[in-house]
């Protein structure tokens, strides 16, 4: 459902990284004119749109809906938004600092424009942490004995973004088996 | 609101800011103009100064960049260059200039907004005709 399974808890206070991709250069994610997403996408960097999304769409820097792009969904850009001309955006909310819309371009939807109608964008939106949650399954046996001592902090080196959450489902379960054996 | 009401048979005695362009008529304002009120006008109407009240075209309206414009607009054309807070109405395109800063709802055909421009408000494009209709 979620490309993106990371989402701080407080973005507002998250300084948005001019590069924060794998190797150095600012992050950025294409779908293409046959991709598809059905969910909702939060990413730090840009995002650029060709395809299909059914679903809100947030990004600290630019979007662009390109090409015959589609859109149904909330859209914020913490910089710039670019609707194209063969593009569509049919929106509930639009918070954007910059906003360009070509002529031919499908476009509606309520625009909150400039800096501040961005931040204070906080809609609550538990979708992402139920996506953490879910593969709990898998390090449960691995290790049990993390449950107690909870070493689990410095472990998150082997960048898997997943395992930090890990922790606290962990410490949940034996009480669901102790309830079992009842 | 109701301080000036021009009305289209009317709009001759208006000869003061009337200039014909390509066969029809357009009312054209200065940058030290002020228009307070209802104008109803066949022709197109390119807006500056101050402008306060309600504003219905057959033709096209431009407002300038140096405008301040607090009234509904509704119009075939509309080209937004100032500061515009009211409702505007496009029949059929509504173009927002790089320094033009709308706020406001607006009901287009077609839209365009240029790099820089401010817009505030809920856009509602496409079966504009048959909304149009049940008013």
């Amino acid at each position: 459902m979620t490309l993106s399974s990371r989402r701080p808890a407080s973005r507002l206070a998250t300084p948005v990284p001019a590069e924060n991709g794998s190797n150095g250069q600012r992050n950025s994610v294409v779908l293409g004119p046959n991709d598809r997403l059905v969910g909702e996408l939060y990413i730090e960097g840009d995002l650029r749109v060709a395809g299909t999304v059914e679903g809100n769409l947030e990004a600290t820097g630019d979007i662009e809906i390109a090409g015959a792009g589609k859109v149904n969904g909330d859209v914020t850009a913490y910089n710039r938004l670019t609707v194209g001309s063969d593009a569509s955006l049919i929106a509930g909310d639009v918070r954007v600092a910059r906003l360009t819309v070509a002529d031919g371009a499908k476009f509606s939807g309520k625009v909150s424009m400039g800096k501040v109608a961005v931040e204070p964008s906080k809609p609550a939106e538990p979708e992402p942490v139920l996506v953490e949650a879910t593969p709990v399954a898998k390090p449960v046996p691995v290790k049990p004995v993390s449950v107690k001592t909870e070493p689990v902090k410095p472990v998150p080196v082997k960048a898997v973004p997943v395992k930090p959450a890990a922790a606290k489902p962990a410490a949940v379960k034996p009480f669901e088996q102790k309830g079992k054996r009842r | 609101m109701d301080v000036q009401e021009a009305v289209t048979e009317g709009t001759a005695s208006v000869d003061n800011g009337e200039v014909k362009r390509d066969g029809r008529k357009q009312f054209s304002m200065g940058p030290s103009d002020i228009l307070e009120g209802k104008l109803i006008y066949d022709g197109s109407v390119h807006a500056d100064g101050r402008v306060e009240g309600e504003v219905r075209v057959s033709g096209n309206i431009d407002v300038a960049s140096g405008a301040n414009v607090k009234a509904l607009l509704e119009g075939a054309n509309v080209t937004l260059k100032g500061q515009v807070e009211g409702m505007v109405t496009a029949r059929d395109k509504l173009t927002l200039g790089k320094n033009a800063r709308l706020s406001g709802d607006i009901q287009v055909r077609r839209l365009q907004i240029d790099d820089g421009a401010t817009l505030n408000g809920h856009v509602r494009m496409g079966d504009f005709e048959q909304q149009a209709s049940g008013q």
